[in-house]
């Protein structure tokens, strides 16, 4: 009963070796960079869509992907309940093919922004957040330039606890100065109401090992290993 | 512009007339149009460096005298073995002339190059670097345009084609104004064995030739030859020459060209750049002693209908040239089509050593392999300019403000200020790999996965320096970066140089780079670092106004760090620690930042290397490195050791007690102290337990090394030992270096 | 001359010459891949539409032209300025 993850590479995608890397070497499991046309979702237990440039953010981020037949079979993970997250330009194409709701603008700075920020986790129930605490606040990198989330239903995905991550000072308050692209509420990462597709502007994967980390913290592990022991607790 | 008449009709072209003989005699004919413009563009500054080969001829011969070095200058990039198995592919280029006019691709397309040129080494882009030069921003709305776009130019190419910038560096100053410095480097890494296996040259005859990536257009035709004129003349006329970059299709160009290159299959791998597929093909041919058959009519072209001469000139972008194995051909193929990427198999080599290219049945090219490589050679006259006594007679007048006020107006300077608002645009993490961020160190210092082992990359000069002095300057610039990298912990192991400067045909422009040269290749064959490429970029010069940019001869090093514990960082890490200065300071205030900003000079004697010296510091240091001794380097430049002090206090905010007195050996004035540019110091931070042993060394190393201060818990640096005592408030310090940058560009 | 409100609507394009990859990856990746084979072509841009005071159509016209090429809202390097219609409010 080996788990297999699958990081699939879009055209353009970015961080999907950085992502297979840290799965592979520092998680341990066994994952595979999937050509987005050969991905089929049969073989895999869960799926990350990598940050990146897909087709070169034309049109819109994400757009031209989520119309890629990988959105199709990772469709069919979806309605399964099998883990899937979005980091960035996956949180992007996750959108865009309507496995979550809300839009991702451009910065209100207008300009692409590369730094460290803070997350508070509002959920801990996801499939991804199960082995945090409440209130926890993370320390993960974000690069993008087109990072903040809008919805006109933000009622909903409230009621719903769709609200997964908000950016925050380093003692938990959700202040502008926090908020590193002037997204809605200080939305950083949202879920679909089934807790089991994530989707985040922040990158995990650069926060999983100490050497990268100005505070040498590993905050970005828990989302995998959380992945990991969801997968476990499914197939037993 | 040349006119001449071919074949009865009168064409204009670049060349000079004598050129233009020179061609009819290596053929012993008329040139067909598309040859002629094959020539006028191969034989252009920018792709010959007619003026520029003969200096460069000084340079030892690297790949022969360093076994580390397995290419040197004539690849694609520089190659070197840093041990365990890696090697390490690294160039840097230019692309002044398109930026200046269109920042934005100009700056873009120079990123889309630099990726190009490594890739050909079938290794993967894994950092770029960006020197950069403009006018100084205040009041000047067309310097802070131009700062603007080309920083948004290189973020939006870097960024989409997920290669961190880590690097860089921008200086300011009145001579850019017109003739901005937009220089790209990139740094690939890949194994032994890739490298051995790297494509090289069209070496076999019967090996097909695969064109692949983005589509023949009629953009940038003739944008060569554009770089090799000066601004103000060409310039309205030359709208078209600059291309939209597509970082997308680039990006699956470096997939697509690793996949290929692992096969097995690829003999021959080139970048269509300057000079498009006739440059290509003649270097694939030429220096592979082969030849070539083509056919003109199985490129894919933008637009239907264009003439051969358009086809073998075209400078469209996202362009490469492959040279496949017969039995790999289908592989290398699929490998395309998986990636979606357009190619056409366009011809063969062949044993002939002649060029060919067929439009259909009409033999349009049919050259000597090597005749578009053999353009002739320069001797440049060169005379020092006349203006030099003056300026270097310049005194420096007694301050007329106090130490606090000219400290807190250098650390708000726009040449020392905070360059977050620029690097925070760069996707600087992408690749896991970069373990020393910008700020946390002189250099950018990056892992290789797998390995404890590190790359450190740093890039620069100080252009004010070699203005005065090219020669002093442009080995201060190897002093100033090789300092970089040591600062962080690495060993410096070779060089790439971009040298941008005026017009050669003028003597005093040339004399400038004929001097720097002198200096690059007299220090690195002293100091035994290895020159493994450089690009060279005339006429940045305003002709109108007749001023030449200053000289600039960017230096760029690499080295290695072996052991993430010896990593060492910038900023100052625990109160009551002591402060070291490594190195004497001399009266050298020609060019410095506290001549332009607090007095309005320009002049003045600019800092002079001593080899002996250097090397003994160098070596001075390793040794702390090696015995765990040092917590935090920064190597001392612009405004001179207080400002590195500084900056040392700013992250942790850990304040320093300083004591100047008994460091003042040679008797300078306070201000020469404080703020002379002397090149070769480094700031260092050690344990009050280890200053005996510190101090013995020095001395068994023969090196000044003075403790010059306490690190101290208050955000506050009090300097005694000067005439007055100073006070300067961290927090305040920390806001105007922080603020500059954003208050001009937030418009 | 009395001055009446009128609305321009206008496009900047790359230039001809120019490339487009915009364009050129709608088509291709998204519009040819998803069965719109009748789509030959494609090219992108930006659209602004402009309410102004103006005496009559040339008028306007000729205001909205000046005002581009003054503050160089289309790049004139890479791109063409489109005006694409003319109406009175």
């Amino acid at each position: 009963m080996t788990i297999k993850i699958a990081v699939i590479q879009f055209p353009g995608a970015n961080c999907d070796l950085d992502a297979v890397h840290v799965l592979n070497d520092v998680i341990g499991v066994e994952t595979s960079l999937v050509w987005h046309n050969h991905f089929k979702e049969a073989n895999f237990d869960g799926v990350v869509l990598p940050g990146g440039f897909s087709f070169g953010d034309y049109l819109r981020a994400g757009i031209i992907a989520a119309h890629s037949p990988a959105l199709d079979e990772a469709r069919i993970m979806l309605k399964d309940g099998r883990p899937i997250i979005g980091i960035c330009n996956g949180f992007q194409i996750l959108v865009e093919a309507e496995f979550l709701p809300g839009a991702l603008l451009q910065n209100e700075a207008l300009r692409f922004v590369c730094k460290w920020v803070n997350i508070k986790v509002i959920n801990n129930r996801t499939a991804f957040t199960h082995k945090m605490n409440k209130d926890d606040v993370l320390a993960i990198p974000i690069a993008h330039g087109e990072g903040r989330y809008y919805t006109d239903n933000l009622k909903e995905l409230e009621e719903n606890d769709q609200i997964v991550f908000k950016y925050s000072t380093e003692d938990g308050s959700f202040t502008s100065e926090a908020n590193p692209n002037g997204s809605l509420e200080n939305i950083a990462g949202i879920c679909n109401i089934e807790q089991t597709c994530l989707g985040l502007m922040p990158h995990p994967e650069r926060a999983s090992e100490s050497i990268l980390s100005p505070k040498q913290t590993i905050h970005g592990r828990i989302f995998f290993e959380s992945m990991i022991e969801f997968i476990k607790r499914r197939l037993t | 512009m040349t006119k001449v008449k071919l074949n009865g009709e009168e064409v204009n072209i670049e060349m000079t007339k004598d050129e233009f003989e020179k061609v009819k005699e290596l053929l012993d004919r008329d040139p067909t149009i598309t040859e002629l413009g094959g020539f006028d563009v191969m034989w252009s500054e920018h792709c010959s460096y007619k003026s520029s080969r003969p200096k460069l001829k000084l340079f030892e011969d690297a790949e022969a005298n360093y076994d580390y070095v397995l290419a040197g200058p004539g690849e694609d990039a520089g190659v070197i073995d840093i041990g365990d198995g890696y090697a390490l592919a690294f160039r840097i280029e230019s692309h002044n002339h398109p930026s200046a006019i269109e920042p934005y691709h100009g700056a873009a397309t120079g990123i889309g190059g630099i990726i190009r040129d490594v890739l050909c080494m079938g290794v993967r882009p894994i950092a770029l670097l960006d020197p950069l030069r403009f006018g100084r921003l205040a009041g000047n709305s067309h310097s802070q345009w131009l700062f603007k776009y080309v920083v948004k130019g290189i973020a939006d190419y870097g960024n989409c084609t997920g290669i961190p910038t880590i690097g860089g560096e921008v200086e300011f100053d009145d001579s850019f104004e017109n003739n901005c410095i937009v220089n790209v480097a990139c740094i690939g890494l890949g194994t032994i064995e890739d490298f051995k296996h790297a494509p090289s040259r069209a070496y076999n005859p019967g090996d097909y030739i695969i064109l692949m990536g983005g589509s023949t257009g009629k953009d940038g035709i003739h944008g060569v030859t554009f770089a090799s004129r000066t601004l103000t003349e060409m310039s309205e006329a030359d709208r078209p020459a600059v291309q939209i970059g597509d970082p997308f299709t680039k990006k699956m160009i470096i997939e697509a060209t690793l996949e290929a290159v692992k096969t097995g299959f690829v003999r021959g791998l080139k970048d269509l750049g300057g000079g498009g597929l006739t440059c290509a093909t003649s270097e694939l041919t030429g220096d592979g002693n082969t030849g070539a058959n083509i056919d003109l009519r199985k490129v894919f072209t933008a637009e239907p209908g264009m003439t051969s001469y358009e086809i073998m000139l075209s400078e469209s972008q996202e362009r490469m040239a492959f040279i496949v194995k017969p039995e790999g051909l289908e592989v290398v193929l699929n490998v395309f089509r998986k990636y979606e990427m357009a190619f056409a198999v366009i011809g063969k080599t062949d044993d002939s050593k002649v060029l060919k290219v067929f439009d259909g049945e009409e033999l349009v090219v049919s050259l000597p392999a090597k005749a578009l490589s053999e353009s002739p050679m320069f001797k440049r006259a060169e005379k020092r300019p006349e203006y030099l006594e003056r300026l270097l007679a310049q005194k420096t007048p007694e301050p007329t403000i106090g130490f606090k006020d000219i400290i807190e107006k250098l650390i708000a300077s726009e040449n020392i200020c905070s360059k977050e608002w620029v690097y925070r645009q760069y996707d600087h993490e992408v690749g896991v790999r970069s373990v020393v961020k910008c700020g946390d160190g002189d250099s950018g210092v990056l892992r290789i996965i797998g390995t404890d082992k590190f790359i450190a990359a740093s890039v620069g000069v100080n252009s004010k320096h070699c203005y005065l002095d090219p020669y002093e300057g442009a080995k201060g610039g190897l002093v100033e970066i090789c300092g970089n990298v040591i600062a962080n912990g690495a060993k410096p192991m070779a060089m790439v140089n971009c040298c941008n400067f005026g017009n050669p045909e003028i003597p005093e422009s040339f004399w400038y780079f004929s001097k720097a040269v002198e200096g690059m290749n007299d220090f690195c064959r002293t100091l035994r670092i290895p020159i493994v490429g450089g690009n060279v970029s005339f006429y940045n010069e305003d002709e109108v106004t007749k001023t030449a940019i200053k000289a600039t001869p960017q230096i760029m090093i690499v080295g290695i760090i072996n052991g993430f514990e010896n990593i060492i960082t910038l900023p100052f890490k625990e109160s009551g620690n002591d402060i070291l200065i490594v190195g004497e300071t001399e009266a050298e205030l020609g060019g410095s930042e506290y001549h332009s900003v607090i007095h309005g000079l320009e002049g003045g004697i600019p800092p002079k290397i001593d080899e002996e010296k250097i090397q003994a510091r160098w070596n001075l240091l390793f040794e702390l490195y090696q015995e765990k001794l040092i917590k935090a380097n920064h190597d001392v430049n612009k405004g001179g050791f207080i400002i590195s002090i500084t900056e040392m206090c700013f992250k942790n905010k850990i304040g320093a007690d300083m004591d100047l007195t008994g460091y003042n050996i040679k008797k300078l004035r306070d201000d020469e102290l404080l703020f002379s540019e002397t090149v070769g110091r480094f700031i260092i931070e050690t344990s009050s337990k280890d200053y005996d042993r510190i101090l013995g060394l020095a001395e068994k190393f023969n090196v000044t090394v003075k403790k010059i201060g306490s690190l101290t818990s208050k955000p506050e640096i009090n300097i005694k030992g000067l005439k007055q005592d100073v006070k300067l408030n961290i927090n305040k310090m920390k806001e105007l270096y922080d603020s500059t940058i954003p208050n001009l560009m937030e418009i | 001359m009395a001055q009446t409100e009128y609305i321009i609507e206008i496009s900047l394009e790359n230039k001809p010459a120019a490339r487009d990859p915009v364009a050129e990856t709608i088509k291709r990746d998204l519009l040819a891949k998803k069965g719109y084979d009748e789509v030959s072509k494609v090219r992108s841009g930006q659209y602004l539409r402009i309410n102004l005071l103006a005496n009559n159509e040339e008028n306007a016209k000729e205001i909205v032209t000046k005002m581009c090429n003054d503050l160089r809202i289309f790049n004139p390097v890479t791109q063409n300025l489109n005006i694409i219609s003319v109406k009175k409010l």
